[in-house]
């Protein structure tokens, strides 16, 4: 049985998983933050989590790279940048195979025509009323 | 006036249908493509057969803070009936899923707790 405060510090661990800036955090050092070896951590935040920890980080990039991709001026490759990637070649081809467009593809085919600051693009806010009041996109 | 629907935020679709479906063994009702996302329900074939369950994505900011928050304080989102969870137990945790309240009585109920794999703690209960 997983207990209270072993489930608090997986939540933890989440947390730092996808905090996607200035480069992505080695497995084993968000392992050791919350003072598990990191096999164990893998399989734990797997079972609980339904993914290992590489591909949440990874999700958590690439939702950061939608973001930045719908609601800034920013270039392809600071954007990249931005979450971490070192090459834009490995970003492109990694947001093509999960997303199904190229990077700059998905930006042309989802940016609102008009972009009111500060707010999140509906594409990316999906509700119970969004949904259930028709097509959000 | 009838209840048809309840939701659930997921913080993936794709997982979501794989866990609801193969582990627990709920059957898809409809996915629907909205977006980005999905229109994605499942439904018990112990019945009732047009009670849905809506896999709902937690994109919102809102919805992500309240299922993360919810998470970390071990409360369940909700709760499914069995008849025998001691058996429902065994099988669930053969298929490798995590339990963070093993069966235990309370009461006139019999109430276990297990991680859905997509940010929530489910309940289940045998009355």
């Amino acid at each position: 049985m997983l207990h209270r405060d072993v489930l608090v510090r997986l939540c933890q661990a989440r947390d730092f998983l996808r905090e996607a800036d200035e480069g992505a955090r080695p497995v084993h050092h968000v392992a050791r933050d919350i003072g598990m070896s990191t096999y164990h951590f893998i399989r734990l935040f797997k079972a609980v989590f339904g993914e290992t920890p590489k591909q949440c980080q990874l999700r958590a990039r690439l939702d950061r790279a939608k973001v930045l991709l719908l609601t800034t001026e920013s270039s392809v490759t600071d954007i990249c940048m931005e979450i971490g990637f070192s090459s834009l070649g490995s970003f492109s081809s990694v947001f093509s195979r999960r997303v199904g467009l190229s990077p700059s593809a998905y930006r042309a085919a989802t940016r609102p025509k008009a972009q009111v600051a500060g707010e999140i693009p509906r594409q990316l806010v999906p509700g119970c009323l969004s949904l259930m009041s028709g097509s959000p996109g | 006036m009838r209840i048809k629907l309840n939701s659930i935020f997921v913080d993936n679709q794709d997982k979501a249908r794989k866990f609801y479906t193969e582990v627990l063994g709920f059957k898809v009702s409809k996915d629907i493509p909205v977006g980005e996302f999905k229109w994605l329900t499942v439904v018990s074939p112990e019945g009732p057969d047009d009670l849905e369950l809506v896999l709902e994505p937690n994109a919102n900011p809102a919805a992500k803070a309240f299922q993360e928050s919810i998470l970390e304080q071990g409360i369940p989102i909700t709760a499914f009936e069995v008849d025998d969870i001691q058996a429902e137990y065994r099988r669930l945790k053969d298929l490798g899923v995590v339990f963070t309240m093993n069966p235990t009585q309370t009461g006139p109920v019999t109430v276990a707790v297990f991680s859905d794999t997509c940010g929530n703690l489910i309940q289940l209960y045998q009355g």
